[in-house]
Order: C-alpha cells, then sequence, then structure tokens
C-alpha cells in the first residue's frame, strides 16, 4: 500500500504521509490519547475513590494512609440494628424504585416501539420527533416539569380540587415515592423505547406470521418469537433505566421533597454538608457493585455491541 | 421500512368476507385500535408537564393553574435580565463546546483503532471506553472531586468541569463513529489509493466526508449531554455556576417564575434545532443505534 519513491522532498506533508504509513504508528495515534483519557480521568479517579473508601479523609480532603474498614462500618452502624441504618433503608428504597421504574418503561415502551417498527414515513417521523423532544431536552427541566405537576397545590391537585371532583389534596399526587417513580419514568423511558425499538426495528416479521399460520396464538407468537428475539433489546433498555434510576439524585430530590431518601442523595448530602468523603466513597461502592452485578447478569444475554443502543 | 401487515389501523378491512374472517378482522382492528390507544396515551405523558410549564412560563401566576391571572410575558424579560444566569448559560456553552471538542477528536481516533485494526486488549479497550455513560453521574462526579482535590490538588472550576464533560461525551462519538465506520465500504478507500492518492488525500478526501456526519452527530450528543449535565457537574465545578446548576438552586429557593422561562426557552429551541437535524440527517438511525440508510 505505501509506494515509497526514493525521492525525498521533506514537505510537512510527505513527512506526515511516510510516519503514518506503517500500521503500527497509526495503531499507536489511533489508541494513545483517548486511553490517557481514560487513564487518567476514569480509571484513576475510581481506583482512588476504591482506595478512599478504605482509608481515612478529614475535612480538608487530607488523607490518612492508613487502611481502615471504618468507612464500611459507619455506613452500617446506627442505634438500631443495621438494616434500620440509613444507609441500608435508602440502598433498599433506591433498589425497589429503579426496579418499579425499569418494570413501567418496559410495559408502557413495548407496545409504542412495537408500532414504530411497523410504521414508517410520516407517522414514524412524527412519533420519533415527539418521543425525541422531551428526550433531548434537559433532564434537569423535565425533572422539575413534574415538580410543578405534583405537590399539595401543585397542577394535579389544584386542577381536581378545582374541578370538584376531590375535596382536598390526594396523597397519591403529593411528594413522594409514587411521584419520584413517574419522574424517573419519564425521565429514562425513552431510552427503553430506542433500545426496544432498535431490536423490533431488526426483527423478522415473517417468522411472526410463519408462527401464527402454524397456529400459535397472538400471546403465544410474542411469547415464544418476538420476545426471545427481543430480549437483547429489553436487557439492554432495563440495564439504561435501571442504572441511572438507581443513582438519581435531581428526581428524588425534587419529587421527594426531603420525604424520601434515595442512595444517590444520601450521598450528595453527606459530602457536601459533613465532607464525609470516605462515607461517600464506601457508600459509592455500593453503587458501582450494584451495577457490575447488573451488567454481568446482562452480559450473558447481550453482547457490548448490542448495549450501544442508547 | 417496516412491512405493511393487518395491523394498521388506516388500511381499509380486507374484503374475503365470511362470518370467521369478519371476526378476525375486527379483532385486528381492536388490537390496532388499543394500539394507538396506548401510543396516543404515552406521547400525553411524555408531553403533558413539558406543555403545562410551557403555559404557565406565559401565565402570571407561575407555579400553578389557579387561581389564573391572565398572561404576561414578564417571566422571560425577568430572565434574560438575569445577569448571573445568563453568565452560567454562556459558561455552560463554552464548557459543552470545549469537553465536546475534546470528546470527538479523541473518540474519532479510538473508533479507527477499535474498527480498522485488531490488538491486545480491544474489547477491554471498546468497554473502557463506553464506561463513562455508564457510571452514574453520582459517583463519577464524587470519584472525580475527590481525585481533583485530594490527590492531583486542583481547585475545582472551570477546568474540571471541562475535564469531567469530555471524558462523560466520549462513549458518545466513540459509539457513533464506530457505527458507521463498520458499515463504511473499504474499497472505496482502496479505489481511491489504485488511482493514485496517498493515504492522506484519501483520508481527506474519501474517509472524511463519509464519516462526517457520524462525527457530527457524535459531537452534537456529547455537546447536549455536557450542556444538561447537573450531577457532575455539580461536584466538580466549585464555586462557578453552569446554567444547570443555577437552575438547581432557583428550585431550591422557589424562583418558579424565571425557571418556567428558561427551561421554556430551552424546549423551544432544542425542538427547532431537532426538525432541522431530523429533516437533514438520520438522526434517528444514530440515536437508536440502527445504522445503514443515508
Amino acid at each position: 500500500m505505501s509506494v515509497d519513491t526514493p525521492r525525498r522532498s521533506e514537505s510537512l506533508r510527505e513527512r506526515l504521509v511516510s510516519q503514518f504509513a506503517s500500521r503500527r504508528n497509526q495503531l499507536a495515534l489511533t489508541t494513545t490519547p483517548g486511553l490517557i483519557w481514560l487513564l487518567l480521568l476514569l480509571a484513576a479517579p475510581l481506583t482512588f475513590m476504591v482506595t478512599v473508601s478504605f482509608l481515612n479523609v478529614n475535612d480538608a480532603y487530607q488523607i490518612v494512609w492508613e487502611p481502615t474498614l471504618q468507612n464500611y462500618g459507619q455506613l452500617f452502624s446506627g442505634d438500631g440494628p443495621f438494616w434500620e441504618t440509613a444507609f441500608f433503608d435508602s440502598l433498599l428504597l433506591s433498589y425497589f424504585i429503579a426496579a418499579v421504574t425499569t418494570v413501567l418503561c418496559l410495559a408502557l415502551a413495548f407496545p409504542l416501539a412495537y408500532l414504530l417498527a411497523r410504521r414508517g414515513g410520516t407517522t414514524f417521523k412524527v412519533i420519533i420527533f415527539l418521543v425525541l423532544l422531551p428526550f433531548f431536552t434537559m433532564y434537569l427541566v423535565r425533572a422539575y416539569s413534574w415538580y410543578l405537576m405534583f405537590g399539595p397545590s401543585g397542577v394535579i391537585n389544584s386542577a381536581l380540587l378545582k374541578l370538584g371532583i376531590v375535596s382536598g389534596p390526594v396523597t397519591l399526587f403529593n411528594y413522594g415515592v409514587p411521584a419520584i417513580i413517574v419522574g424517573l419514568t419519564h425521565a429514562y423511558f425513552p431510552y427503553m423505547l430506542l433500545s426496544l425499538y432498535a431490536s423490533l426495528d431488526g426483527l423478522d416479521f415473517s417468522l411472526v406470521e410463519a408462527a401464527r399460520d402454524l397456529g400459535a396464538s397472538r400471546s403465544e407468537a410474542l411469547r415464544d418469537v418476538i420476545v426471545p428475539l427481543v430480549l437483547p433489546g429489553m436487557i439492554s433498555g432495563s440495564l439504561f433505566v435501571f442504572v441511572p434510576a438507581l443513582g438519581a439524585f435531581i428526581t428524588p430530590r425534587f419529587l421527594g421533597q426531603g420525604k424520601v431518601l434515595m442512595i444517590g442523595q444520601l450521598i450528595e448530602s453527606r459530602i457536601n454538608s459533613l465532607y464525609a468523603i470516605g462515607y461517600g466513597s464506601a457508600a459509592s461502592m455500593f453503587i458501582v457493585a450494584s451495577i457490575v452485578v447488573a451488567f454481568a447478569v446482562a452480559f450473558r444475554y447481550v453482547s457490548i455491541e448490542d448495549l450501544g443502543g442508547a | 421500512m417496516a412491512t405493511e401487515t393487518g395491523t394498521s389501523a388506516d388500511e381499509p378491512a380486507e374484503t374475503t368476507g365470511g362470518a370467521l374472517r369478519l371476526d378476525h378482522n375486527a379483532k385486528e382492528w381492536l388490537l390496532s385500535r388499543g394500539l394507538w390507544a396506548v401510543a396516543g396515551a404515552l406521547l400525553v405523558f411524555l408531553w403533558i408537564p413539558l406543555l403545562v410549564m410551557m403555559f404557565l412560563s406565559f401565565a402570571v401566576n407561575a407555579s400553578t393553574f389557579f387561581p389564573f391571572r391572565g398572561f404576561t410575558l414578564a417571566h422571560y424579560a425577568a430572565t434574560f435580565a438575569d445577569g448571573a444566569l445568563m453568565t452560567s448559560l454562556f459558561h455552560s456553552v463554552q464548557i459543552a463546546t470545549l469537553s465536546a471538542s475534546i470528546a470527538t477528536v479523541l473518540g474519532v481516533l479510538a473508533s479507527f483503532a477499535l474498527a480498522r485494526y485488531d490488538f491486545p486488549f480491544k474489547e477491554f479497550y471498546r468497554t473502557f471506553g463506553i464506561l463513562p455513560m455508564v457510571i452514574p453521574g453520582v459517583v463519577l462526579g464524587i470519584a472525580l472531586l475527590i481525585y481533583f482535590r485530594a490527590l492531583l490538588g486542583i481547585t475545582p472550576g472551570f477546568l474540571t468541569v471541562v475535564l469531567t464533560h469530555s471524558v462523560y461525551g466520549f462513549p458518545f462519538v466513540l459509539l457513533m463513529v464506530t457505527a458507521r465506520l463498520y458499515t463504511f465500504d473499504e474499497s472505496l478507500e482502496e479505489a481511491a489509493r489504485d488511482l493514485g492518492a496517498d493515504p492522506l488525500t484519501t483520508f481527506w478526501d474519501i474517509t472524511l466526508p463519509i464519516v462526517a456526519p457520524a462525527i457530527g452527530a457524535g459531537f452534537l450528543f456529547a455537546w447536549i449531554r455536557s450542556f444538561e449535565d447537573f450531577i457532575r457537574a455539580y461536584f466538580v465545578k466549585g464555586t462557578m455556576d453552569v446554567l444547570t446548576t443555577s437552575m438547581y438552586s432557583m428550585i431550591k429557593y422557589g424562583t418558579a417564575p424565571k425557571m418556567n422561562a428558561i427551561s421554556s426557552l430551552i424546549v423551544f429551541v432544542i425542538a427547532a434545532v431537532l426538525a432541522v437535524a431530523m429533516n437533514v440527517g438520520n438522526v434517528t438511525g444514530y440515536v437508536a443505534g440502527t445504522q445503514g440508510e443515508e
């Protein structure tokens, strides 16, 4: 491929060309910058955080280099048994909220993704525009828009009151767990939709027709043909909903209004008000570990490339 | 794109007659109507809070509907007159542009490595590259805060946010550009070289123009991710404010009128950009990861 002629006019251009004629140099040029960046700003900070979780840090961000399990002990120590500590409570609650959000997103996104995969043209464009616009809108703005809707004097409750449907604010529409789940579902729904759409779009629907022709009922065709083939999309979509929902901060902050403490808020409050770096690092390890487990499970069914969807 | 069968509502019912057949059609009709009803309800769900917010941004009473006191543009005027808010908006634009540029350069190079070469630990490199997108913001934000402050001794500020967002934006560029490179017809490059172009010319005249839309989409994604990120910036911003952190304190201290206005403005701008982008390039393709049709 490199047609090296003996003539050597040393223009910059030719020097560049000859420099990158070798695949070795090309490889070095393409891999190194990204690698350095990832090592410096991803691997090193995360490794350091793991280290810090086993060390003491004072409030001037100075580290005491003596290994300790104190940070982990703190997570689970309080007045009562460990399952009554703030950390354990909010960890469980976060799993619960993230799981419910994931299931809701899956159930809601499937029909719409199916419709999108079966329709082309203008209908497709309009629907995808209507879905993508909220998706591209700032996450903070979307959490805020639900903040206006919920609450004792929020839009929903005041409209119900005005219309005379209820006599006082409905608790369901106050700030709290239901509001958070709605907010998170709204926030991460498009990830699920796009993942599902990507796999449904690649699905050969003649297989479904074949199954129907061979006597499968509609639900059998769904269960035995569509779901197994769309499974990678369902799994990657679920990951992209579950993982961010688990670490959510803004949504529970606004839509919980202090009544609900998810793990992300707990860590933030310890770090920002108490400078409890060690505590925060140790607590973060539980999020990281949960994610590693979630991915390990998911990778049994999908490859890393399938996760590129969202 | 999709093959049409009986599931679409607008198609006339097949006229083959017979009681059983009609029954089947009625069933199909009901099912497809049900599907459309669910889709409609979902779109309402996605849009209602945003529409309410946009409506309230023009209303005198800014936080709830009742009692309604009329329309005004005063909230928008107050938003534009808010110097601190405009400064933070300016910071956000600068940070997003800088960090997305870094992410794009690094991401494009890495994409070529992944798509064109075989090397040891390639899968590891790919996974590593996608990681910043997957790690929750709280974790990445705290890890970088501790790292910058306790290990490197850098005072958090503009630079640390740019660095943080450049890593955060990297996977978006990587995913989009590798997807494009995988579908790239390399015989085009061979043809150019056979016709006497040197590798550099081939790159500028053949490779780059073909990959450019994906690079643009990657840049745009990285830009938006940086612009809308709150949690990572919140931890590493120091005393500087970006748009999202200003907005966060606005909500915290209850100044709904300006918050509605700035939020609605963002929706308007994004609607315009998205409408243009969808008609110019295959945005949906990039977003859904289904590459190929140009």
